[in-house]
């Protein structure tokens, strides 16, 4: 139990108190303020997301004739180098029921593992269940870079 | 000319003026070229005579240049109508029902001349019409049979790619259905009439007239045009697999497809019924209610078994799914960023849609590989998704810190101020 007179009578912890609690609480506001600020600076594992146009490959990573999944958005799409060395690219995900489409390098066709849909080169659907093509992306090789992007309406 | 007065002369100029133009405007109307007298009276006709210049100028032969006297003949240059319509002028009258696929096979079994008109159109409809059961009725006198014009139409015949032809595969099934499901005209043949009652609650039916898509069967898909005949037990398997192949091909190495055989039972159609083929659901598959194994197997049975176990791996990676995906959402709404194990939830997804697939093969351990796959894709995703709500408990119990810390600081500024007053 301490006697009141005695608290009033010592100023000085009361003091070192209030000094502790302000310069305590404007160091943690200062790093809650610099925490995020540093937090932000350091890029986090996800990539570009909901962008018009990505990159989705680089040049030299596909050998003629063959496909890669690449995500464009939330969507894979579907980056094609033909047989020719054309790059295509389209959404890889199947018009039928959504299942994640594929390059065929025996069929030089985009082929669709869960029940046998076959699209072009073009994403036109030509053959099994698809009900409508695939929407083709615009391909556009900058430096080193391959970018697809959605076509614009002309 | 010198002896009219100036006004008579005036008006006889206006009338060579108007005799020419009007030369003119029937020659660019393509008024002259093939006189057809038979639409001057017939066009007033009613009913079974009436064809109007409107209607038959809908008509595909109308517009490539095809007469009534091409069908019917006779002489259509003649305003005489008994000139017009004499059997010295070749006249037939109205056209035997008997006699209608010989006279549209005369040009239509004939590829040299429908090659003028179109090289790819296909010319075996005749022959084919003559091994299909209407023909063969027809052949043996029944005209209740369906022939060329009771599908195609007659007078205002379009091309089967017109969305108005009666052929257009969003219109065969009402087209069939005009005879077929009319009970008290098929009451002679003894088959149902409920096939187009039946078609309209299929999965086949919706694709095609609800989602669009015209690839999606209709009556002729299946039971062919021209040659329309049931597939019957032993070729309806074969039917399904023009579009449905890998099922086919699972279900043809599947201990189903003799047992099926040997008992007499059909493929595909045993399970999915025909004309009335719902959408699948999971609960085809297993011993509960809406189980279609159950129709064979009882309990006790290998095949019991089997199926109880398919579906319960179906449903360990339905589930799977759904709780990734909840987890996910929640993380979503919560405003953190998981658009890419969203993404490769797809891969689950995939995975659920082939072990559908896979279904066919009536193996347990086959379907058992595609969901393993699935429930693996499914965890990595639902841990993804704990990682984010982690992360999101994380940032929330830092903002409360700081909250904490910033109100500490004010009370401390309070209290130094005071302390500074006194």
């Amino acid at each position: 139990m301490i006697n009141p007179s005695e608290r009033l009578s010592a100023p000085l912890p009361r003091r070192r108190f209030v000094e502790v609690l302000l310069s305590g609480g404007f160091l943690a506001t200062a790093a809650a303020f610099f925490y995020p600020v540093l937090r932000y600076l350091i890029p986090p594992k996800a990539s570009d997301l909901g962008a018009d146009s990505v990159v989705a490959g680089r040049v030299g990573e596909l050998k003629p004739n063959s496909g890669k999944i690449f995500r464009f958005g939330n969507r894979p799409g579907l980056l094609i180098r033909t047989a020719d060395g054309q790059y295509r690219a389209m959404s890889a995900t199947c018009t039928h029921l959504s299942c994640t489409v594929q390059y065929r390098d025996d069929l030089h066709e985009v082929w669709c593992a869960c029940h046998n849909g076959m699209y072009d080169l073009n994403g036109r659907n030509i053959s099994g269940p698809p009900p409508r093509p695939l929407e083709s992306y615009e391909v556009q090789v900058r430096g080193e870079e391959i970018f697809v992007r959605r076509r614009r309406e002309a | 000319m010198a002896i009219l007065p100036s006004s008579t002369r005036s008006r006889a100029g206006v009338r060579w003026l108007l005799l020419a133009a009007f030369l003119g405007l029937s020659a660019s109307f393509g008024y002259g070229q093939a006189k057809n007298s038979c639409l001057d009276c017939h066009s007033t006709l009613p009913d079974p005579f009436g064809v109007t210049q409107d209607k038959f100028s809908q008509d595909i032969h109308a517009q490539k240049g095809l007469t009534c006297v091409n069908c019917h003949g006779g002489d259509a240059t003649s305003d005489d109508a008994d000139q017009a319509m004499s059997r010295k002028a070749g006249w037939k009258g109205k056209i035997d029902r008997k006699q209608i696929p010989a006279l549209c096979g005369s040009c239509h079994s004939d590829p040299a001349y429908i090659r003028g008109f179109n090289p790819s159109l296909r010319t075996d409809q005749l022959s084919q019409y003559l091994t299909s059961v209407h023909g063969k009725r027809l052949a043996g006198g029944d005209t209740k049979v369906a022939v060329c014009t009771d599908c195609h139409s007659v007078h205002d015949l379009r091309a089967p790619s017109d969305p108005r032809s009666t052929v257009n595969p969003v219109n065969v099934a009402t087209t069939c259905s005009r005879c077929h499901a009319d009970a008290a005209y098929m009451s002679s043949y003894k088959i149902p009439t409920n096939q187009f009652a039946e078609y309209s609650k299929s999965v086949h039916h919706d694709a095609l007239a609800v989602r669009g898509d015209l690839s999606a069967p209709t009556c002729t898909t299946c039971h062919g045009n021209h040659g329309a005949t049931p597939p019957g037990v032993a070729s309806v398997a074969n039917v399904c697999s023009t579009c449905h192949v890998f099922q086919s091909q699972l279900f043809d190495t599947s201990p189903h497809k003799e047992a099926f055989a040997s008992a007499g039972l059909p493929g595909c159609v045993t399970c999915h019924s025909n004309h009335g083929i719902l959408h699948p659901t999971d609960e085809f598959i297993g011993t509960g209610d809406k189980a279609v194994c159950t129709q064979c197997h009882t309990q006790g049975d290998a095949g019991y078994a089997a199926a109880g176990k398919i579906r319960e791996q179906l449903a360990q990676l339905a589930v799977a799914i759904g709780n990734a995906d909840q987890i996910l959402g929640t993380a979503e709404r919560s405003g953190m960023e998981v658009s890419q194990p969203k993404l490769d939830l797809t891969q689950a997804r995939d995975a659920l849609t082939k072990a559908r697939v896979t279904i066919h093969s009536f193996n347990v351990d086959r379907v058992g590989a595609d969901v393993k796959l699935g429930v693996a894709a499914a965890a990595k995703d639902y841990t993804a998704g704990q990682q984010a709500l982690a992360e999101r408990n994380y940032r929330r119990i830092g903002l409360a810190i700081s909250l904490i810390a910033i109100a500490l600081a004010l009370i401390g500024l309070r209290l130094y101020i005071r302390q500074i007053e006194s």
